[in-house]
């Protein structure tokens, strides 16, 4: 999932950012903590299974809750790790990578594109 | 192994898994609305896993527990409109149920049947997984599993997606956990054979969780073996024991 912040709703988004990289080298330390406390990654696999959920025909409600959820957890996250102007715009993308053509070469497309959002009516307490 | 221990230990060590995930949800990072869904299952955890330690609790029993999380969990599916952790909340739930009913149930046999269900369930959950994958060419030539850490989400950092440049060693390891995963319902024959199989699936799912961070599904996964030890002696126990009369 990709994330840009936007300074007004009609924006065309440029920066595209991945939400939540992974690390380049996970350590042998980390690993064994993670068996233990592992929040941040276990809510990166709903939110994988949040976007599968929105790719898959369900109903309305489904997608809405999905599609909320995606955003309300992207925001909360950049309002507490990153310095951002309430009043901005938040969009979010979501890319899905598999292999496709006859040599089955590893291919990435833009899946879903969600609205603009303004940022201070996802934050929530 | 009893029926009593099994469902004690199982008991005890849900309790322990669910107190590991509730707290998960309780750092402040989390909204509020979320975290009050997870005090009250951290709190009915704790007690729960005293109860199982032997701890007497006044007025409150491990079945009248058990139910509370099950009402509890109700709430918790809605709000994230579904399982927040795919398997291992499936899991969660499922040994839940099973503990909730044999807590509930009264009569013996029933008791038996509903704990036993787990370790079906626990025996059907490596078998199916091997048959899915052996019925996908993409498993049987090793490209499943080398996709997985080429581009799949799971890979917990990006050195273990090095892994994909190792097709061989990926191939071998793809067919490893087939033929394990289709062969540990032959482990149920004996005592010995399944404790070695269990121990087998318990390194499965400790490498899973290193590698894919999926640690719920270690710590909840192996809950659900003391169902199967009790109920591979239950059943052998009835196979050799002489008709009465």
């Amino acid at each position: 999932m990709d994330y840009a912040v936007l300074s007004a709703p009609k924006s065309v988004a440029e920066h595209w950012q991945e939400f939540r990289p992974r690390p380049a080298v996970l350590k042998p330390a980390t690993t064994l903590r993670r068996m233990l406390w592992n929040p941040q990654w276990n809510e990166n696999l709903f939110l994988v299974s949040l976007a599968e959920r929105l790719m898959t025909v369900t109903t309305a409600e489904t997608d809405a809750h999905s599609e909320r959820e995606l955003l309300l957890r992207v925001a909360r996250h950049l309002d507490r790790h990153e310095a951002f102007d309430a009043g901005s715009y938040l969009q979010i993308r979501l890319r899905f990578v598999s292999r496709s053509g006859p040599d089955h070469a590893v291919t990435s497309q833009i899946a879903y594109l969600s609205g603009a959002h303004l940022m201070a009516g996802l934050i929530t307490r | 192994m009893t029926l009593d221990t099994a469902v004690n230990l199982t008991s005890g060590m849900m309790a322990a898994a669910f107190i590991q995930q509730s707290l998960e949800h309780l750092r402040p990072a989390v909204r509020l609305q979320e975290r009050l869904l997870f005090v009250p299952r951290l709190l009915l955890s704790v007690l729960l896993l005293a109860a199982s330690l032997g701890i007497h609790l006044p007025g409150i029993g491990p079945s009248l527990l058990a139910l509370a999380l099950v009402v509890n969990h109700l709430f918790i599916l809605s709000f994230f409109n579904g399982p927040y952790n795919g398997g291992a909340d499936r899991m969660s739930l499922l040994v839940l149920l099973c503990l909730t009913c044999t807590f509930n149930l009264s009569n013996p046999a029933w008791q038996e049947l509903a704990f036993g269900y787990l370790g079906i369930q626990l025996l059907l959950s490596y078998l199916i997984a091997g048959w899915v994958k052996i019925k996908n060419p993409d498993w049987r030539s090793g490209k499943a599993l080398r996709d997985v850490f080429l581009f799949s989400a799971y890979p917990a950092g990006e050195n273990i997606r090095k892994w994909a440049d190792r097709p061989r060693i990926l191939f071998g390891a793809g067919w490893a956990v087939m033929i394990f995963e289709l062969a540990f319902p032959l482990t149920f024959l004996s005592a010995p054979t399944l404790i070695a199989g269990l121990a087998i699936a318990a390194l499965f799912h400790g490498a899973n969780a290193c590698l894919f961070g999926l640690n719920r599904f270690f710590w909840i996964w192996i809950c659900a073996y003391p169902s199967i030890l009790w109920l591979q002696e239950r059943v052998m126990t009835a196979a050799v024991r002489p008709p009465l009369g």
